[in-house]
Order: structure tokens, then C-alpha cells, then sequence
């Protein structure tokens, strides 16, 4: 099987390339494989022999992953800067224990992804979960990281920070650097959406319409110039839930949660509790707005510890009743137009209601407690910042954060002394959500090999990656909202007040059907593809496992190396 | 003609490609570190080929914590009255079950089936220091662990123990839901989700398919075995699905409650029509998983959980009837679970905080109907103002497991329970 000079080969990643090599050391001939006609074979017979005195771990062996420890070999490898834009050939990264001559990169393909470290026995599975509980199995090859390359982190970053990147965004990032594009990113101020008419005076005779509604958003995600503002925005969604089946859509609440989420998603973690204590759906969703002090409603005061900020255990059911009685005493705001609707609608002389003049809850001081309380180890009396305060001076409270923050971020499973260090610097900064982000992006744990394509695309961040690698922003938002209740993931509806799952729990028979059939029917919607001969290196980092390369280099027009591209395992991850 | 690449592709021998990557992978199965998806058809090949019986699982999750007071009452006790001013009246309309209880009078279909003696209700049940967590009290539940050291799911690891999932990749499903529920965790990747069956195939015809067959395959990195195996998985589904669907027509009325199922979250109607269909046309399932949600009634909670139970009982006894008209209601268990139930005492705003026990019911003719266990007493509530559990829950599971599917429970729940025997038709083992 000769190499075809017509067509590409595309080189799968280096550990794909070390399973077939152990193929050949059992007798199968790796040269049969139409994905690694360009493997040399010379360097397979070194890597077989290599492999072979791998130590495997054991069966069922926990086996950590010990992200603080790894990156040893990265402060070399940051800055090494390729030379070539967009997406260069991935640089020889050299580890320690690799013996791989530096020229292997070239085999006559300058475009084929180099392969850079030496076999390492995936640290797997049953790791304790402390975010998820939940344990996944895994390969014992992993992805040949090219995070040695600045390029390639700026591509994961947008993947992590936004929602991938369109190609005029990545050049630009690309061009900027990775030290630049995270200032940029951390330092301009989220663009409020154009807003959504009518949405601000949605009430009872004129709701919300929530396809409307979801669109808006969609189209902020796709078109937004600070697209790390809507990826905040979907994660504070996500974490501070509320729903508009519960919260209703006959006034604008769940539209202006949305913005709250926006304005302060970079600020301070207690003007963001504060905020969403008070904000109007919230006080809906979790019925504070219906508690009193003689008769509180726990709803709120639980998930607020337990979701929100503190984490399950870390509070009595004590402090619950007690948290509840503090926080009670708020009512949800009227506007004019509910005003108006409800006042159309009373008997005649009625006493006519009145507007609200803002747009977060109303304190009823007649509503609320009054006395002393034990909250949290503390005696004396508390109102709802004092809560707050409580809280964020509580050890569990910056950890607790930094974990779901790293969970979508960085890694599944953030190593305890990465969610330690940057909680005592989140907790030193006093909580301030930016420097928090900042921090996050330059971790030198972001870009070892163990968080390469470690999270999983939630649909909606793989749904609009996918507009955005197509150009088709925003004509796909009437398909993405379609297709998102097949994958799991409806906009301004979490499953339940715990938000959604996350990584491996977005893979499943089910989800890898929708989100397949997705991909053929954005590529069918969308008139003018982009060439794809380079996509797997603009959307891929150029490092594919053995089938995504078989069906690539195989591949002979557009519409075929989208589908595959779009579609594969790689494509799903970040 | 669109894809022409991968129609090419698709000509040339993927099973010699799939040999030459398996025998890889063969080599590194040692490096799995626990048993692999990919390879698990092959360890279970190793074991028994299927069941040894014919009996099937069916669980309905009624997500949020269901009100166990409002649900199964005691009649006769009048402090139900004084704890729930409001919510007490549902007592006025229940449907008397015989020893001083009744049943809400949503409950109609599941009434008429206890009277033909099919219903086992269990009281009480819960587990020791409760948590109040809907999470981590759903994990408990899922794992059977009350000390939350499990990962694995209870129905999953009874998969896992018990069954041959080579070839029958709807051993365990979970129906009418896009993602795994904890319970069948264990096997994430080997069992199926289907959320709509209509829409379960891939889009773009055969070429596709095949496409998609590979695309997986050998997938590098930590979630690799997972796309390899759910995608075929999906497929296995689809070929189990299209034979299926040929051979079912529903033998009674699903219908789903358009309202409720905007507050729910779930079709559990159609949910459990799939589930119907899957059981009558052979495709090898066992254990099977669906979910109503909304139970978590912190305010107005008699209407709500009116509508919900209705709903429930409507699904319930369609699924019945249906698998009574195919003559295979001798089989299948129908079992509900919760989280856990509410707080005795009504809140101010007409609902119920978080609680403790509740009651487990069962369905089918497996069933010795009646009930079991004992509705915690109302007037000795523990420190937090809640039930205290009569029946641990993990008894309910040891009987499902030992008395209707005919397996070991000690593999799945260690320790060893007081029987609660309302298996009456033990499987053959």
C-alpha cells in the first residue's frame, strides 16, 4: 500500500501510533492500517520495543492524576512558538524518557501532526470524582499533547474560555499570543447583547416567548465580540440555576437573570451571591420570595449552602433553618407593564397595584425576622449580607468554587493541590472572580499533557463550535436550539436546581447519535463550506487517533472531512 | 455522493482494520485499569450466555422527593391533621387500602391493581442519618451506600454481576432520558440511553452509519473508550430498534400529561411505552430506568403532587395493562423510588420542606400484594422534625434481587436484611 501523493496522510497522534506499533510487535502488519501509510515504519519497530518494556498498570489499580506534578518538562516547552500560522505542525516537544530523534516530524508531510512524547501509561480511571462522584474508564493511550506549542494552547484556550473560535478569531489570537489573548480576554468588559424586544416588559397578557428568549442568547454566544462573557454567563447558569418552568415567562425575569449573570460574572463572589439571593427568578425558583421570618421556606437557604457555595456536609440542618429565617422578608419586583396587565385584569375598585422601581428583590422589613440567631458557629443577628459574609468566611467556601470552576475549565478531576492554590489566592483576593479567571488561564496545569482534551464539549458549547468552525454564525440558532433537548441541554431549563452534568456524563448512545446528526445537518445548512483540507488542524490541533485519520486521509471533498472532522471524538472534546 | 470520502472508506475492510486495532489493544488491555468497556463484551462472553430467567426490572424514579404523608396515609391518625392544617384534606379523598391507610386518590389505576392483589407498598422506608441533600440522597440511593464510598450504581452492578451484555446491548436502558442515571452508572458505556426511539438512528443513510461505526473506533485519551463504545452501542440499539419496532403495537393507551410534562421535565408515558416495547419484542432488557421529576413541592404542593400522581398512575397502569396484553405482567417488576419523602409538618406556603422516609411501591404479578414495613409514628419524629425510617431501603433491593430477578443480592448489596417478602413468585435461579 504505497503513499498516495494526491491525497493528504494524515498522521494519527502519537499514542494511537504506539497502539498499532504494539500491532506489529504481535505479528499484524501496521502497514496495513490505510490511516498510518505515512508511519515510518523504522521509528514503529524503535516505538514497539519502547512499548513493550511499558509497565501497564495494574487492573483496577486506582491510579491518581497528579496534575501539579506533572508539567516538569513545560517552562521549556511554553514560548516555543511555531512559526507557521494558523495551526503549525505541532514542535518536537522532547519529555523526559522519549527517545525519539528530533527529525521524525518530517516524513514528507509538513503538515502531519509531529508526535512529541514517550509512552506513558494513561493515569485512568476510578479516580474519586470530588465534583461529579463519578469515576470513567479510560484508554491506556492517551492524546499526543501538543500544548508545548503557544499555538496550541491559544487554540485550547478559546475552546475553554469561549465556545471555539471562528477563523477570524483564531488568527487574531494566534497573532496576539497567549499572554495577550488571556489580558484581553480577562481584561475587556462583557458586551451586553442587543437587547430583546419586548423582553424587559414581558408580563401576563404578553410572556416571554422562550424560543425568543433561548435565541437571543444563541446568537449572543455565536456573534458576541467578548464571547468569554457568554461562556460565563452559561457557567453561572449552569451553577446559580433557576428555570423558566418554574420561574414562569410572564415577566422578565429569567431575561434579566440572564444579564445579572453577564454584568457580574467577572466581579466579586459576594456581589454575585448578593445578586442572586435577590435576583428576581431566583427568588421565584427557590421560593425566598415566599418566605417569611414566622414562616421560613428552606428551598433557598439549603441550595445556597449546599449548591452554591459551601458544598453538601458542610453545614447542619440546624444552619439551614437558620440561614432560612435570615433570608427571609424579600418579594419578587413588579414592573409597570406586570403592573398594568394585573390592573386590567382586577375588579373594579380594586385597590391598583403599584411598580416596583427596580429590577432585584423588594425587602419587606415586616416580612423578615427579627432575633438572634446561631448561623454557621456564629451567635447575634443576621440580615441576607450577613449570610453572605458568613459564608465567604467559611475554609470550604473558595475551594468549593474553584472546584466546579476548574471542573469546566481545566480539568474533570482538578488535583487537590491546584483547587488549593488558587482557593487561598481566590480567598486572598478577596474572592474577586477576574484574578480567579486569570489565574485559571495561566496555570501552568492548564497546559500539561494531562489536561489535553481532558473536558468534554457540553452540546451547547459543541453545538456553537461548530457554527463557529462553519462560519454560519448565527443562521444555525433555530438548529441549535432544535437539536439541544435530544443532546441533554436546553437553555434557561437545567434538569434540576444541581445544574447540569458534565464531561463523560455528556457522552452517551444516546448523545453521540444527536450530536452526529447535528453535524449533518449544520454542514447540510450551510451553503458555502469553508475548504476542509485544513480543518483538522484549525479545529483538531493537527493530533487525531487512528480512525479520525483513516476516514480524513480518505476524505475527498469538503462536505466529507466537515462530517468527519465535526464529528469525531476530538471535536467533542476541549 | 456527498460523502464520498468515507463511502470510499466505508468499501474497505473495516472488521481486518477493527482486528488489527483490537489486537493492539488486546495487547494493552492490561493497561485498562479497570475492566474497559471496549473489552467487557469479551469478559462477559466468559460468563454465562444471558439470564437464566425471564424476569425483567423496571424502576421509576420520582425525582425531587416525593411526599410519602401525601402519598400512602395513615387515616386513623390525628396528628396528620394538626402537622398539615392544608395539606391533611388530601386524607378526606384517599382510597382506603385496609389497616388504617389510604391511598391518594390520584392513585386510581394503582388501586384497582391492589385490590387484584398486584401492589406491594413497603412503609417507612430510608436509610440511617439521613441526608437532606436531593443529591446526595439520590447517590445513596443509586449506590446503595449509605456511607457514599460507591461509585457504582445498584442496577448497574447487578448488570454487571449477572448478565451477558454481549450482543444485548439493551440489557440495561435507560428510556425517555439523554444521559445515564447513577443507579445504572456502572456500566456507562454498555448500557443504552434512548431518549426518543423515532429519532434514534444516525441521519445520512447507510454511508453514514458505517462513518460513524468507525469514526470511534481506538479512540485515544480518557474518554476514548467511552465515544468507541456508546457509539457502538448506539448501533447495536438501532439494529435491536428497527426489529422491534415491527413487531410492537401497544396493547393499551399511553398518554402523557402535556402540562405536567412541561413541569416535569419527562415523558414518563413515553418512556415507559419504550420500555414496553423494548420488553415485549425480545430485545433482551432487563433492567430498565425512567424518571418523573417535579416531586420537589416546597410550596402548594396538593395540587402538584395531585397532578403528578395522577400522571404516574396513569403511565404505571398503561405500562401494565399493556405487558398484561402480551402476557408478560407475570415477569416484569415495576418498582418507584425517591430520593426521600417531606417533612411532616407543612410550611407556611402550603408545601413541604425535605424529609426522610417514604414508602416504595410495587407492581406486578410477581408481586404478594399488600403492605409492608410501618408508617413511622407522627408523634415520635426525630430532632429535625422527620420521620424515623422503618425499613431499610436496601432490604427493598435485597428482595428485588434475590425474590424477582433470582440473583445473588450479596454481590450488589453486602450486608444482609430482614426479609420483607412481597416477592410472592420467586424466579427460578
Amino acid at each position: 500500500m504505497g503513499s498516495d501523493r494526491d491525497r493528504k496522510s494524515i498522521k494519527p497522534s502519537r499514542r494511537a501510533v504506539l497502539t498499532a506499533s504494539l500491532s506489529a510487535a504481535v505479528g499484524v502488519a501496521v502497514a496495513r492500517l490505510a490511516g498510518l501509510r505515512a508511519f515510518d515504519e523504522r521509528i514503529a519497530g524503535i516505538e514497539a520495543q519502547k512499548l513493550l518494556g511499558l509497565r501497564p498498570s495494574a487492573p483496577g489499580a486506582p491510579v491518581a492524576v497528579d496534575m501539579a506534578g506533572a508539567p516538569e518538562s513545560m517552562p521549556a516547552a511554553i514560548g516555543a512558538l511555531a512559526p507557521e500560522l494558523p495551526l503549525p505542525a505541532t514542535p518536537m516537544l522532547p519529555r523526559p524518557g522519549a527517545a525519539i530523534p528530533p527529525t521524525l516530524a518530517v516524513s514528507g508531510d509538513a503538515s502531519v501532526a509531529a508526535p512529541g512524547a514517550s509512552a506513558r501509561p494513561l493515569p485512568a480511571a476510578r479516580q474519586p470524582d470530588a465534583v461529579t462522584g463519578g469515576a470513567i474508564r479510560g484508554a491506556s493511550y492517551d492524546w499526543d499533547s501538543p500544548l508545548g506549542s503557544e499555538s496550541a494552547r491559544v487554540a485550547q484556550l478559546l475552546r475553554r474560555a469561549t465556545f471555539g473560535a471562528t477563523d477570524a478569531e483564531l488568527e487574531r489570537a494566534l497573532s496576539d499570543g497567549y499572554a495577550r489573548t488571556v489580558d484581553r480576554l480577562v481584561e475587556t468588559p462583557f458586551a451586553d447583547p442587543p437587547p430583546l424586544a419586548g423582553a424587559d416588559d414581558a408580563n401576563q397578557t404578553k410572556p416571554l416567548q422562550v424560543q425568543a428568549l433561548q435565541s437571543w442568547w444563541l446568537d449572543a454566544m455565536q456573534t458576541s465580540p467578548t464571547p468569554f462573557g457568554e461562556r460565563m454567563t452559561l457557567f453561572w447558569h449552569g451553577h446559580f440555576t433557576s428555570d423558566y418552568r418554574k420561574v414562569g415567562l410572564q415577566s422578565p425575569f429569567m431575561y434579566w437573570q440572564n444579564q445579572t449573570f453577564r454584568r457580574q460574572g467577572l466581579g466579586d463572589l459576594k456581589t454575585m451571591l448578593m445578586s442572586v439571593t435577590t435576583d428576581p427568578a431566583m427568588l421565584r425558583y427557590l421560593d425566598l420570595g415566599i418566605s417569611t421570618g414566622r414562616n421560613p421556606n428552606e428551598n433557598y437557604a439549603r441550595e445556597l449552602m449546599e449548591l452554591y457555595s459551601l458544598g453538601v456536609d458542610r453545614f447542619s440542618e440546624d444552619d439551614v433553618r437558620a440561614a432560612a429565617k435570615a433570608l427571609a422578608g424579600w418579594r419578587e419586583p413588579r414592573t409597570q407593564a406586570m403592573v398594568d396587565a394585573l390592573n386590567a385584569r382586577a375588579k373594579p375598585g380594586a385597590m391598583p397595584a403599584v411598580a416596583d422601581p427596580g429590577k432585584s428583590g423588594v425587602f419587606d422589613r415586616a416580612r423578615a425576622f427579627s432575633g438572634t440567631l446561631t448561623y454557621l458557629g456564629k451567635t447575634g443577628s443576621f440580615d441576607t449580607e450577613a449570610v453572605i459574609d458568613r459564608i465567604l468566611a467559611q475554609d470550604a467556601t473558595a475551594p468549593f468554587v474553584v472546584r466546579r470552576v476548574l471542573a469546566q475549565f481545566v480539568h474533570r478531576t482538578p488535583a487537590d493541590a491546584l483547587v488549593d492554590r488558587l482557593a487561598a489566592r481566590f480567598r486572598a483576593a478577596r474572592y474577586d472572580l477576574k484574578s480567579l479567571m486569570r489565574d485559571v488561564f495561566t496555570s501552568p496545569e492548564l497546559s500539561s499533557p494531562e489536561s489535553y482534551r481532558a473536558l468534554v464539549k457540553s452540546p451547547i458549547e459543541f453545538m456553537v463550535s461548530v457554527a463557529k468552525a462553519l462560519g454560519t454564525t448565527p443562521q444555525l440558532t433555530r438548529a441549535i436550539s432544535g437539536a439541544s433537548s435530544g443532546m441533554g441541554q436546553v437553555l434557561f431549563d437545567p434538569p434540576s436546581v444541581g445544574g447540569w452534568p458534565r464531561n463523560e456524563a455528556w457522552v452517551s448512545s444516546n448523545t453521540v447519535v444527536a450530536r452526529a446528526n447535528f453535524v449533518t445537518q449544520a454542514i447540510g445548512q450551510t451553503r458555502t463550506l469553508p475548504a476542509g483540507v485544513d480543518a483538522y488542524k484549525r479545529h483538531l490541533d493537527g493530533v487525531v487517533g487512528p480512525a479520525t485519520a483513516e476516514l480524513l486521509t480518505n476524505a475527498t471533498d469538503d462536505r466529507s472531512r466537515w462530517s468527519v472532522v465535526l464529528s469525531s471524538a476530538e471535536f467533542q472534546l476541549k | 455522493m456527498a460523502l464520498q470520502g468515507i463511502e470510499k472508506i466505508s468499501r474497505r475492510d473495516f472488521l481486518r482494520n477493527g482486528m488489527v486495532f483490537g489486537a493492539g489493544a488486546v495487547g494493552l488491555a492490561a493497561g485498562y485499569a479497570a475492566v474497559p468497556d471496549v473489552f467487557a463484551r469479551a469478559v462477559y462472553a466468559a460468563k454465562r450466555d444471558g439470564a437464566t430467567n425471564d424476569r425483567i426490572l423496571v424502576m421509576i424514579q420520582l425525582a425531587g422527593g416525593n411526599d410519602g404523608l401525601g402519598t400512602v396515609m395513615p387515616l386513623g391518625d390525628g396528628t396528620l391533621r394538626s402537622l398539615r392544617p392544608t395539606l391533611g384534606r388530601v386524607a378526606d379523598n384517599a382510597l382506603p387500602l385496609g389497616g388504617g391507610y389510604g391511598l391518594n386518590a390520584s392513585l386510581k389505576g394503582i388501586k384497582a391493581l391492589y385490590d387484584q392483589g398486584k401492589v406491594a407498598i413497603v412503609n417507612g422506608v430510608g436509610y440511617p442519618k439521613p441526608s437532606f441533600s436531593h443529591f446526595d440522597s439520590i447517590r445513596v440511593w443509586e449506590t446503595g451506600d449509605p456511607t457514599r464510598r460507591q461509585q457504582d450504581g445498584w442496577l448497574g452492578k447487578t448488570i454487571e454481576k449477572n448478565y451477558d451484555s454481549a450482543g444485548h446491548p439493551l440489557v440495561g436502558c435507560a428510556c425517555g432520558s439523554t444521559g445515564v442515571p447513577g443507579a445504572l452508572a456502572d456500566l456507562q458505556a454498555t448500557l443504552t440511553v434512548v431518549n426518543n426511539q423515532r429519532q434514534f438512528a444516525f441521519d445520512g443513510g447507510d454511508m453514514r452509519d458505517r462513518a460513524m461505526g468507525a469514526l470511534y473506533r481506538s479512540t485515544p485519551g480518557m474518554y476514548g473508550a467511552l465515544f468507541d463504545t456508546s457509539v457502538a452501542t448506539a448501533r447495536d440499539t438501532m439494529a435491536k430498534l428497527r426489529t422491534a419496532a415491527a413487531s410492537y403495537v401497544p396493547k393499551a393507551k399511553y398518554d402523557d400529561n402535556v402540562r405536567l410534562v412541561y413541569s416535569s421535565k419527562n415523558q414518563l408515558a413515553s418512556a415507559l411505552q419504550l420500555a414496553a416495547e423494548l420488553i415485549v419484542s425480545g430485545t433482551g432488557a432487563k433492567i430498565l430506568h425512567v424518571t418523573l421529576g417535579g416531586f420537589d413541592t416546597h410550596q402548594q404542593q396538593a395540587a402538584r403532587q395531585d397532578q403528578l400522581l395522577a400522571y404516574l398512575d396513569s403511565a404505571a397502569s398503561a405500562f401494565y395493562q399493556d405487558l398484561a396484553g402480551y402476557g408478560m405482567s407475570d415477569r416484569v417488576l415495576i418498582a418507584t423510588w425517591s430520593e426521600f419523602g417531606r417533612r411532616p409538618r407543612e410550611n407556611a406556603n402550603g408545601g413541604t420542606d425535605h424529609g426522610t422516609a417514604s414508602p416504595v411501591m410495587l407492581i406486578g404479578d410477581t408481586v404478594k400484594g399488600g403492605l409492608y414495613g410501618e408508617s413511622p409514628s407522627l408523634t415520635a419524629l426525630d430532632a429535625t422534625g422527620n420521620l424515623k425510617y422503618a425499613v431499610d431501603f436496601r432490604a427493598v433491593y435485597q428482595e428485588i434481587l434475590d425474590s424477582h430477578l433470582g440473583v445473588d443480592p450479596r454481590e450488589v448489596i453486602p450486608a444482609t436484611y430482614d426479609r420483607v417478602p412481597f416477592i410472592g413468585k420467586r424466579a427460578a435461579s
